[in-house]
C-alpha cells in the first residue's frame, strides 16, 4: 500500500541548504517535508572543512562571494554560536610562495570589509607553535569553524518545533507527477525497505547540492547546467593548531587546515569528475595534500591521519570560467519558469557559509509564489539550542558523562567518550528517523520499545552522523560492536538487523580508512580486521 | 581554611615532550587493553584509556584535578600490555606533582617529609642514633638467647664492605625482631656487609609524591651514603618500591653512584645455586602450598622476567616443586596487588580494598596456604585485603621461610607463621 503525504512544500535534498530552506518557511508559518535519499549532510554538507569563511580566501577570485561569506560569518556566530568554533584564522606565506599575492593581500581584504591584520612571523609562531619555520608572510582573518551535522540537526529540528515539519530520511525520489505545468507530487520510495511513498506538495524545491541537475531533469528541466569538482580531505588524529591556517597564495591543493574538535581536517584538492558514484580519494590526492599541508605545518609530514574522503562540489557552469577553482563559488536560484513549470525551483551552487542566505532567497521566492508576504527571519531570529545536535560537539558527552558521575552510566564509544545516556537520547529524540517506536521524553532512560519495523530502527550510521561515535581514530571498529550491543540489550535492536547495521557502519567507515593506511593507522586497521572478520565474522554475513 | 586549588595542566602537551614518539598518545588504538588490565579501571569513574581520551579531548581540568590519580598505583602493566607501548603512568606521576602539598593525600605527604627530616631518610622519621641502638640491642638479645648465634654481626658503617644492606624503617620501628633472619643469612652465606647510620632507610614516598626534587634529595642522600663507605653493591631489601626509587633515580636524575644496586632476590637465587644457601624442602612433610607475589617495583617496572625466574626457583627449591602455585597471570603482566604507589598511605581505604579484590581473587584461585611477598607495601596489602575478604591465606617474607627451612628461626622470628607452619617446627 501506498502512503501518501500531504504538505505545502517538499526540500529535496537533506544538506545545510535543504535544512535551511526548511526552517526558513516553516518559520514564515509555512509547513514542508524535508527528504533525503540517505540521510542529513551526506553529500558536500557533510564532506568538507567545516569552515566557516571570513571571506578572505575569496577576496582575489571572487569579491562577491568575498563579501557574501563575511556578512554570513558575523551573522551565524551571532545566531548560532553553538555550532560554531570562533577560533580565528591565519593566512600564511612560507618562503617560495608569491611575494605579490601576500603584498596585495590585505587590500583585497579591505575591499571587501574583511578585517585583516598582519602579524609578524614571530606572533605567528607564538600563537601556532607548529607553523613552519620558513614563514615569511603571516596575516590574522575572522575565521572560524562550523559543524555542519550540528547545523542541518538544529534547522531542522527548530522547523519541527515551530509548525511540525518533517524531516524524512532515507527517501528517494523516483520521478515527479506534473499536469498541467505544476508539479503535482514526488513519487518516492524507502531506500532501504523499497517502501513507495508519494508526497503531495503546493511548491518543490529541489536542495540537491551535486545531484540538483539530476533531479531538475527528472522534472524536465534543462537549464540546470552542473559542473562537479571532486574535492579531498584528510583527518588528522590531532588537533595540530587552534586557528584555522590558510596558505596565503591564490587558491589550491591541500592549503588550508581546519582544527575540529580534537582533530584537524587538511584539504582539498579539485579534480574535474563526469559522474556523482564511486567517488574516493587516491593515494596520489593523499601524498599531494599531506605534502602541501607539510609546507605550513611541517608536523603534518609525519602526523597520523585517520580519514581520508572525497566529495563532489556542485560548480554552476558559467561563461568565461577556465578553471574550476575559479568557476563561482556563488549560488543560483532558479525558478525554471522558462522550463514552463510554476512550483518548481532549483537552489545550488554556494558554499556552507552562504547557506543561511540560499536559503532564504529560495524561501522568499516559494512564499512569494505561495501568496505569502511575511519575510523571512532567519537573518535575525536566533537558531535554539537544544539537544538536537548537541551530541556532535566533540567534547560535549564526555564532559556530560563526567559530571554525571554515573558508574553505571557506560561508555560506549571511548574515543570519543559516549556514554550510553547519550546514545539513549539520540535514539529517542534525534530529529531524522522515524522517530515512533522510541520511548516518549519522560520515560525511563534505556527503556525503549521493541520497534515494528526495521525499517524505523535507528541505524548505528545514523546514530554515528547524530553524535561523535565513529570518528574518534579507532573509526568505529570497537564502538560500533558496544552501541549494537547495547541496542540489543535494551531491545531495540532483535533481530539481525543489527548485525547488517554494524557491517554496513564498519564498511562505510573503512572506506574512508583507506587512503591512509600506514603507521599507527594500519596497526588500528589490523585490530579491526580481527574483530569484525576474525570474531564476529561479519564478512561472512549473508547479504540481505 | 580553604584549600589551595589545583592548577589546571595541559595533558596533551606534557604528552609530547613525556612521552617518546610513536608510544604517544596519538599512537593510541583504544583496544582497552590497559583498562581491561587495570585493577583501578572503574575506580573515581576512571581507567587508563579514559585518562588517555579525556587528554585527546581537552579535559584538562578533569584530569588535573581527579582523585583517581592516587589510586594508580603506577605499577605500568599499561604500558607492559600496550600494544603501543604508552606509558600513561607518567601523566598520572605529573598530575601528582601538580597537586597543592595541602591537598595530596596527607599520609604520603606526611611520609615524604619525615624522609626529608633528618640523616636516615626514614620515612618514619627514625633518627640514625636510634636505628644503631635498636640495631645494637637486638643483636646482643639474640647472641645472649639463641644457640649458635654468640657470633652474629650487625656491622655498622663498616668501611670497605662488598654490600650496603638497607632496611624498611618498619622493622626496626614496629617489628625489629624480623631484621634477625636476614642477618642470619648474610652470616651464614659469609657476606661482607654493612649498615650505614645514615641513608639507611629503603621507603622512599617521596617518589608517589610526584615531587621530583623531594625523591632526587632523597635519593641523593643514599648515594651519598652508599659512596662514603665505598661498597660495591647496594643491597635492596624484600621492598619493591625502594628498588625502583634508587634504580630509576640514579639514571633519571644523572647522580654519580659508584656502586651496583641489586635486589636480595637475586642473590637469593645466586647463594643457593653456589650452595652457600642450602634450603630446602625437605620440611614441608604436610605439602603446604605456597603462591608468590611478583612485585611490580622489582619485576615488571625493574628487573623484568629475569628476577621473577630467580623468584621462582627460589620458592620452588624452598617449599617444594609441587607445592609451589603461580598466580595467573604472572611475573611481569602480574596485576599490582593495590598496596604501590602510596595507596596504603593515601586514607582511601574502600578504594584500595577495591583494587585489591583483583589480587584476592587471583591468591584465592591458587589455593595457596601462603603468599610469599619480597616487597613490604605488597605484604601489608595482601595481609588486609585478606582479612576484608575473609581469606584464609597466610603472608610470609622470605627470610623467615628460608630461616625456617634451615632450622634457624628464632622465637621471636615467627610472628607472620600460622599454626600449620609453627607445628612443623614447635
Amino acid at each position: 500500500m501506498t502512503t501518501t503525504l500531504e504538505t505545502e512544500v517538499l526540500i529535496i535534498g537533506g544538506g545545510v541548504t535543504g535544512a535551511g530552506v526548511m526552517r526558513d518557511l516553516a518559520l514564515r508559518g509555512i509547513h514542508c517535508v524535508l527528504i533525503d535519499k540517505v540521510d542529513l549532510c551526506a553529500g558536500a554538507s557533510g564532506g568538507n572543512h567545516g569552515l566557516l569563511h571570513s571571506g578572505a580566501r575569496y577576496v582575489s577570485t571572487d569579491v562577491d562571494a568575498a563579501i557574501e561569506c563575511r556578512q554570513e560569518n558575523e551573522r551565524l556566530k551571532r545566531l548560532a554560536p553553538q555550532c560554531i568554533e570562533a577560533t580565528g584564522g591565519l593566512f600564511v606565506g612560507v618562503e617560495g610562495d608569491d611575494v605579490g599575492f601576500a603584498e596585495n593581500f590585505p587590500g583585497l581584504c579591505r575591499r571587501a570589509a574583511i578585517s585583516c591584520d598582519e602579524l609578524t612571523v614571530a606572533e605567528a609562531r607564538r600563537l601556532e607553535p607548529q607553523l613552519s619555520d620558513r614563514l615569511v608572510k603571516a596575516y590574522r582573518v575572522p575565521d572560524a569553524t562550523v559543524d555542519p551535522f550540528h547545523l542541518a540537526l538544529a534547522n531542522v529540528d527548530h522547523a519541527r518545533l515551530t509548525n511540525g515539519s518533517i524531516y524524512r530520511s532515507h527517501t528517494e525520489l523516483l520521478r515527479f507527477d506534473i499536469a498541467d505545468s505544476e508539479v503535482r507530487a514526488a513519487v518516492c520510495r524507502d531506500s532501504r525497505t523499497h517502501a513507495p511513498l508519494v508526497i503531495r506538495a503546493r511548491q518543490f524545491v529541489n536542495a540537491g547540492g551535486a545531484w540538483a541537475m539530476n533531479i531538475a531533469r527528472l522534472a524536465g528541466c534543462r537549464d540546470v547546467d552542473l559542473l562537479y569538482a571532486k574535492g579531498t580531505l584528510l583527518v588528522n588524529h590531532d588537533r595540530m593548531t587552534r586557528h584555522v591556517v590558510n596558505r596565503l597564495r591564490p587558491p589550491g591543493d591541500g592549503d588550508i587546515l581546519v582544527p575540529g574538535g580534537t582533530v584537524s581536517l587538511l584539504g582539498t584538492t579539485s579534480t574535474r569528475v563526469e559522474n556523482l558514484d564511486q567517488i574516493a580519494p587516491t593515494i596520489e590526492e593523499v601524498d599531494r595534500i599531506v605534502r602541501e599541508g607539510a609546507a605550513m605545518i611541517p608536523a603534518l609530514a609525519g602526523a597520523r591521519y585517520t580519514r581520508a574522503f572525497s566529495r563532489v562540489r556542485p560548480l554552476l557552469q558559467g561563461a568565461g570560467n577556465t578553471s574550476d577553482r575559479a568557476a563561482s563559488r556563488g549560488f543560483a536560484l532558479m525558478d525554471h519558469a522558462s522550463q514552463g513549470l510554476a512550483n518548481f525551483c532549483t537552489v545550488t551552487g554556494g558554499k556552507l557559509t552562504t547557506f543561511r542566505l540560499m536559503a532564504e532567497k529560495a524561501a522568499d521566492l516559494v512564499a512569494a509564489r505561495l501568496g505569502k508576504q511575511q519575510p523571512g527571519t532567519t537573518a535575525t531570529v536566533p537558531l535554539p539550542i537544544g539537544d538536537a545536535g548537541r551530541w556532535t560537539e566533540p567534547g560535549a558527552a564526555p564532559r556530560h558523562w563526567y559530571k554525571l558521575n554515573n558508574p553505571a552510566d557506560m561508555i560506549l564509544c571511548e574515543c570519543e567518550m559516549v556514554p550510553q545516556s547519550a546514545v539513549n537520547q539520540i535514539v529517542a529524540t534525534a530529529p531524522g528517523e522515524a522517530a515512533p517506536a522510541m520511548s516518549p521524553p519522560g520515560r525511563p532512560k534505556g527503556e525503549f520499545r521493541s520497534a515494528q519495523h526495521a525499517g524505523c530502527l535507528m541505524s548505528l550510521e545514523a546514530i554515528s552522523l547524530r553524535s561523535r561515535i565513529g570518528k574518534g581514530p579507532c573509526q568505529g571498529s570497537f564502538c560500533g560492536i558496544r552501541v549494537a550491543s547495547y541496542l540489543y540489550d535494551t531491545g531495540y535492536y532483535s533481530d539481525a538487523a543489527g548485525l547488517a547495521y554494524m557491517r554496513d557502519f564498519f564498511d562505510e567507515r573503512f572506506k574512508g580508512q583507506r587512503g591512509v593506511i600506514w603507521g599507527a593507522q594500519a596497526a588500528q586497521m589490523e585490530l579491526a580486521e580481527a574483530l569484525h572478520c576474525g570474531l564476529l565474522g561479519l564478512d561472512a554475513l549473508e547479504a540481505d | 581554611m580553604a584549600q589551595t586549588a589545583i592548577p589546571t595542566l595541559n595533558f596533551k602537551q606534557a604528552a609530547l615532550t613525556l612521552l617518546p614518539p610513536g608510544a604517544n598518545f596519538d599512537a593510541c588504538l583504544t583496544c582497552g587493553l590497559c583498562s581491561s588490565g587495570c585493577p583501578a579501571s572503574g575506580l573515581e569513574n576512571m581507567d587508563p584509556r579514559k585518562f588517555i581520551r579525556m587528554a585527546m579531548l581537552g579535559m584538562d581540568e578533569e584530569l588535573s584535578t581527579t582523585p583517581w590519580i592516587w589510586c594508580c598505583t603506577l605499577c605500568k602493566r599499561c604500558e607492559y600490555v600496550c600494544p603501543m607501548k604508552i606509558d600513561v603512568s607518567k601523566l598520572v606521576f605529573l598530575a601528582r606533582g601538580n597537586w597543592p602539598n595541602d591537598r595530596k593525600p596527607a599520609g604520603i605527604a606526611r611520609s615524604c617529609h619525615l624522609t626529608q627530616l633528618g640523616a636516615s631518610t626514614s620515612a618514619m622519621g627514625m633518627p640514625p642514633g636510634d636505628f644503631v641502638m635498636i640495631v645494637d640491642d637486638v643483636l646482643e638479645e639474640v647472641r645472649a638467647t639463641q644457640p649458635g648465634f654468640a657470633h652474629l654481626q650487625a656491622p655498622m658503617d663498616k668501611h670497605g664492605a662488598h654490600f650496603f644492606v638497607n632496611q624498611n624503617s618498619r622493622e626496626p620501628m614496629s617489628e625489629p625482631d624480623e631484621m634477625v633472619p636476614l642477618w642470619k643469612i648474610l652470616d651464614l652465606v659469609g657476606a661482607d656487609w654493612t649498615y650505614s647510620s645514615k641513608g639507611w632507610a629503603a621507603e622512599n614516598f617521596c617518589m608517589f609524591t610526584g615531587d621530583e626534587s623531594a625523591w632526587r634529595n632523597v635519593i641523593q642522600q643514599r648515594v651519598d651514603a652508599v659512596n662514603d663507605l665505598g661498597c660495591q653493591v647496594w643491597l635492596n631489601t624484600e621492598c619493591g618500591h625502594s628498588y625502583y626509587s634508587m634504580w630509576e633515580g640514579v639514571t633519571r636524575f644523572g647522580l654519580d653512584a659508584h656502586f651496583r644496586m641489586d635486589s636480595l632476590i637475586t642473590y637469593y637465587a645466586q647463594w643457593i645455586r653456589e650452595g652457600k644457601l642450602p634450603i630446602n624442602a625437605r620440611w614441608n612433610t604436610q605439602g603446604i602450598k605456597f603462591t608468590v607475589q611478583d612485585p611490580c617495583m622489582i619485576v615488571r617496572k625493574s628487573y623484568g622476567d629475569s628476577i621473577a625466574e630467580d623468584m621462582r626457583f627460589v620458592v620452588r627449591t624452598l617449599v617444594g616443586e609441587d607445592n609451589f602455585v603461580d598466580m595467573q597471570p604472572n611475573r611481569s603482566a602480574n596485576y599490582c596487588c593495590g598496596g604501590g604507589g602510596g595507596f596504603l598511605q593515601a586514607g582511601m581505604t574502600d578504594q584500595r580494598r577495591a583494587y585489591g579484590k583483583r589480587k584476592f581473587d587471583q591468591i584465592a584461585a591458587t589455593g595457596a596456604a601462603y603468599v610469599l611477598t619480597p616487597c613490604h607495601n605488597c605484604h601489608s596489602q595482601i595481609d588486609d585485603i585478606g582479612h576484608h575478604y575473609g581469606g584464609h591465606y597466610g603472608v610470609v617474607h622470605f627470610w623467615t621461610l628460608m630461616c625456617l627451612s634451615l632450622g634457624i628461626l628464632g622465637e621471636n622470628e615467627r610472628h607472620y607463621l600460622g599454626p600449620d607452619l609453627r607445628a612443623l617446627i614447635e
